[in-house]
């Protein structure tokens, strides 16, 4: 009986309190602004540090700076010079051959893996742990150590001469008309299974009832591949399409460690680009200029996706 | 303990108007459903008595004290969900205790509380388990422990027993009609199952599109559907619609049917509605399976029993009856008789059209005549 | 017939298996090579380097190399030799890193969640986008305000663009886990007399186990292997261990001293790889978040 009482009295004072409430019409609790507050630090992150800073980095490449920055503006000079610039066009072309082949045997090399590791293999853990692991590391350790494995005085070529095949020749990493496709190598053998994991995600995503029906409409394995599963994966292709094109824009530190750019400017990319003009070259508007342009490019890739990303959630 | 009065209420995103000004008043102790199809606001209404989401205008009051816009936790209501949602973190007793912990009450009133509940919904032997050991139907159980805990002045349930299997929930729905009788306490219960309805409630509020279309007894929307839609969402099977043409004059008036080439002229009770303003034109003639039978010689002499010759097109039997389907007025009709009477498909029987609860529509406004 | 036509066929799938195991053992044999020679490597000695093979067992295991990559190498024009002092920043940089960002991602994604208020789900989107943010367009800016707030060059200014760059990510994890719980129990919570921190205490923090273990390998992973911040915000004496590797792996000073090299990679590999090894499936998980729906 005594906690009825007790729960009653509880009771009349929730009650007050509701009618407090009410005589001020819509007087927020403090649940109401507390979300708000929690979230403020963040909001004014983003506006800060990452809208407003592109927002800078973009006057800044309208103005002369060259060590420090200056706010004299000199309208596009600065992109004409960029673009007239050897090592800067250079650097696109690089990026270029290394975006389109990188992406492009990631994809096959992910997809392929994926389907072959989706056979019921025995030991698939085992496998996934060590196609993912390169993953885990920095590329800094990626890039030393396909430095020395493609070293030619040193690594696979010498190895190669030395068990009897003298004939061998691989000197890519001095080549400069090579050296990108080492980038691409190593680059691959980081990424791949990166790409296999999603792929693998996206193959156990399906329906099996989708799968068994196309079985029992006679359809071969091969068949079910290609004409059921893989279409209906469009998804996956495109957010791994977006992950790997993301990383290659931005790709800096394999390259830095593979070849530091080099022989010559010849692994040049635009982020190295940008790192060199801003922070050793002392040319801040250039420098600004091409993390402009950088910009432009992941938001070209970015609109679509984020676009069907929007409206898929919507539907 | 108090009553709830809903004046006026209306809830819109933006443009779309989800609520468009509810009137409800629910007297103390009383047991209502709210009832109707998917999208007709039912748990947005709830929602709003419990305070989760603002209402855009009107007022919700509590006995006489306004809480429209009062935090949920100071409304002294409690919320059994459609998902159950126990705190998969706590154990059984943890997810009864949290809401009296949180209103500060003494550790031991609260362990009285928790095993006088547990008690009551046969749930001692669970208290010490994670919900995710727990079975649909004691997943049930605990969600409405937590809420009996509470003590409150009102329930809501929002669509608990949609999860449980047929024979749970009706085990269920017997459990909460005593639980009801035992607490008096008043209770809003939102479910698409018009049985549940019928079965449960003191009065069910049938919604459609954001309004309520009638508010009344089981019985009343049962046999007085205020329109269309109420009298073909209340029952199952369906009722019958009928276009029929009306005819007779001075308070006789009849009704005409045609099947396989015979045209009937059903009498219509003076007691049901006054056609006197639709003679000649056309109304919807609405009429339930079980008033369509076999022939059973105590009826057929009745005043408002007419025998009609249907040629059977489907069977359908339940065990107790079989329904029958035929054609009346070229438009599909069902008959609820005895299966040892049943006709076969392309057969022809005799049934016995019994007008007395016959109800008829403005085939306009789709309203009650 | 029948039954030579059946043996055929089991026939061909024993064969088609054989080949598959095959093809993907050489294939994980082809992503294993790399780690295999950078070991094996590190525990022979220069001379026998020089006189032997790319591939060659050791002949005598030492710790030379590993020793001198650690403390004793001259790296740039530091005083203390190693990777040590490189790794001891790293470390102190990336714990505070880590648990900041994933305390701000957690708030955030509990707020972006269930307490949803107009204009929230859009600052989500411009958050999401910042995810995909080449630095490049933020660097010269960030180095700017940090040398104003007197932080640059240091670990703290390294913590602070860490956390203000990882909270992006870390906030999508969180939101997208949370948004997968029933909406119910907030509710119920509510209706009990919760407020905001009781909830997210009591409720919603002990469900967060598996999405905490995934922001917090994530993070860690990111920031320790982060090469970009660290060599464009960091002085000598906060450099991180991937700077350390990348100047001490370039040195044009004495001999090349691969085995050194190889150490090294190690020790700056060491800490993400043994993090990959115990809790690979919450990486795996972190890394197909972003990038595969559900």
């Amino acid at each position: 009986m005594t906690t009825h009482n007790a729960q009653a009295s509880v009771l009349n004072e929730n009650k007050l309190d509701g009618n407090r409430m009410s005589t001020s019409k819509r007087s927020k609790g403090i649940d109401y602004w507390l979300p708000k507050l929690v979230l403020s630090p963040t909001v004014a992150i983003t506006i800060v540090f990452i809208y407003g800073f592109i927002l800078w980095t973009t006057i800044l490449s309208f103005t002369k700076s060259r060590i420090l920055p200056q706010y004299e503006f000199v309208g596009f000079e600065q992109y004409v010079k960029l673009f007239l610039n050897d090592r800067w066009m250079g650097a696109l072309a690089n990026l270029a051959i290394f975006g389109i082949l990188f992406i492009g045997i990631c994809m096959v090399v992910g997809l392929v893996f994926a389907i072959l590791l989706d056979q019921n293999i025995r030991a698939e853990g085992a496998l996934r742990t060590i196609y993912l692991y390169p993953m885990a590391l920095s590329f800094i350790v990626t890039g030393t150590v396909w430095k020395w494995i493609m070293n030619p005085t040193v690594g696979i070529e010498k190895f190669m001469h030395d068990i009897g095949f003298s004939g061998f020749s691989f000197d890519w990493i001095v080549d400069p008309d090579m050296a990108i496709y080492t980038v691409v190598i190593a680059g691959i053998w980081q990424s791949s299974g990166f790409v296999m994991a999603i792929f693998l995600a996206g193959l156990r995503g399906i329906d099996t009832s989708i799968i068994k029906a196309a079985q029992l409409d006679g359809a071969s394995l091969f068949a079910v591949y290609t004409r059921v599963i893989i279409p209906s994966m469009r998804p996956v292709f495109f957010s791994a399409f977006i992950m790997l094109a993301h990383i290659a824009i931005k790709s800096f530190d394999l390259i830095m460690a593979l070849t530091g750019g080099g022989p010559g400017n010849a692994t040049d990319v635009p982020a190295i680009f940008m790192y060199q003009f801003s922070f050793t070259r002392g040319q801040l508007g250039i420098g600004a200029s091409s993390a402009v342009i950088m910009l432009m490019g992941v938001t070209a890739i970015l609109i679509p996706y984020l676009y069907s990303e929007l409206r898929g959630e919507k539907q | 303990m108090s009553g709830l009065s809903i004046q006026n209420v209306k809830k819109s995103f933006g443009q779309t108007h989800i609520l468009k000004g509810i009137d409800l008043e629910i007297p103390d102790g009383e047991f209502v459903i709210l009832v109707g199809p998917s999208g007709c606001g039912k748990s947005t209404l709830l929602n709003c008595i419990a305070g989760l989401e603002e209402v855009t205008e009107g007022r919700i009051l509590m006995g006489d004290i306004d809480m429209t816009y009062a935090a949920p936790k100071d409304r002294d209501i409690a919320m059994v969900f459609q998902s159950y949602a126990l705190y998969p973190n706590m154990n059984v007793r943890k997810n009864i205790a949290f809401g009296l912990e949180i209103r500060k009450m003494p550790k031991q009133e609260i362990e009285e509380i928790v095993d006088r509940v547990a008690k009551l919904l046969q749930i001692e032997n669970l208290l010490d388990r994670k919900p995710s050991q727990l079975s649909g139907g004691q997943r049930q159980r605990v969600a409405m422990g937590r809420s009996l805990a509470r003590q409150p002045s009102v329930f809501l349930f929002d669509e608990p027993l949609s999860n449980l299997d047929a024979k749970l929930r009706v085990e269920m729905r017997t459990e909460i009609k005593k639980l009801h009788q035992r607490l008096g306490t008043t209770i809003v219960y939102v479910t698409h199952d018009q049985i549940e309805a019928m079965t449960l409630a003191d009065r069910i509020a049938i919604m459609r599109g954001g309004e309520v279309q009638q508010f009344g007894t089981p019985q009343e929307v049962y046999d007085e559907p205020a329109n269309i839609f109420v009298a073909g969402f209340m029952g199952s099977p369906s009722m019958n619609f009928l276009r029929v043409e009306v005819g007779g004059a001075d308070g006789q008036y009849h009704v005409l049917v045609a099947s396989e080439g015979h045209t009937y002229k059903l009498p219509s009770p003076p007691t049901q509605a006054d056609l006197s303003a639709y003679v000649g034109k056309q109304v919807i003639l609405g009429i339930r399976p079980e008033q369509l039978t076999h022939v059973m010689p105590h009826l057929e002499s009745g005043p408002f029993v007419t025998k009609v010759a249907v040629k059977v097109e489907v069977t359908e039997p339940t065990g107790a009856d079989t329904l029958v389907l035929t054609r009346i007025n070229d438009e599909e009709c069902e008959c609820r008789v005895h299966p040892a009477e049943a006709g076969k498909p392309g057969e022809m029987m005799d049934i016995l059209f019994n007008m007395e609860k016959a109800v008829f529509f403005d085939s306009e406004t789709e309203a009650r005549i | 017939m029948s039954q030579t036509k059946v043996n055929d066929a089991r026939y061909k799938a024993i064969t088609g298996r054989a080949i598959l195991y095959a093809v993907l053992v050489i294939v994980a044999l082809y992503y294993l090579a790399p780690l295999f020679l950078m070991i094996v490597t590190s525990f022979r000695s220069m001379e026998e380097i020089r006189v032997g093979q790319l591939i060659e067992w050791p002949k005598t295991f030492t710790f030379d190399a590993w020793a001198a990559a650690w403390n004793q190498v001259q790296i740039g024009a530091r005083e203390d030799l190693g990777l040590k002092p490189y790794f001891m920043n790293s470390i102190r940089m990336v714990i505070p890193s880590v648990l900041l960002s994933t305390a701000f991602g957690a708030l955030n994604g509990y707020v972006l969640s269930f307490w949803k208020f107009r204009g929230s789900e859009l600052f989500f989107a411009f958050l999401l986008a910042g995810c995909f943010l080449p630095f490049q367009a933020i660097l010269l800016p960030h180095s700017i305000v940090l040398g104003k707030m007197g932080i640059s060059g240091s670990t703290l200014g390294l913590v602070f663009t860490h956390v203000v760059y990882g909270v992006a990510f870390t906030t999508l994890f969180f939101r997208n886990y949370y948004v997968n719980l029933p909406g119910e129990l907030i509710k119920a919570a509510k209706l009990d007399g919760a407020g905001f921190w009781m909830i997210f205490y009591r409720i919603i923090l002990p469900l967060s186990t598996p999405i905490l273990v995934v922001s917090i390998i994530w993070q860690f992973t990111q920031i320790w292997n982060d090469f970009l911040f660290g060599v464009v915000f960091s002085d000598p004496n906060s450099q991180p261990v991937t700077v350390g590797l990348n100047n001490m792996v370039n040195s044009t000073t004495g001999e090349k001293r691969y085995n050194v090299d190889m150490a090294g990679a190690i020790i700056a590999a060491l800490p993400t790889v043994l993090v990959y090894v115990v809790a690979g499936k919450y990486f795996v998980r972190g890394l197909t978040a972003g990038s595969v729906k559900g």
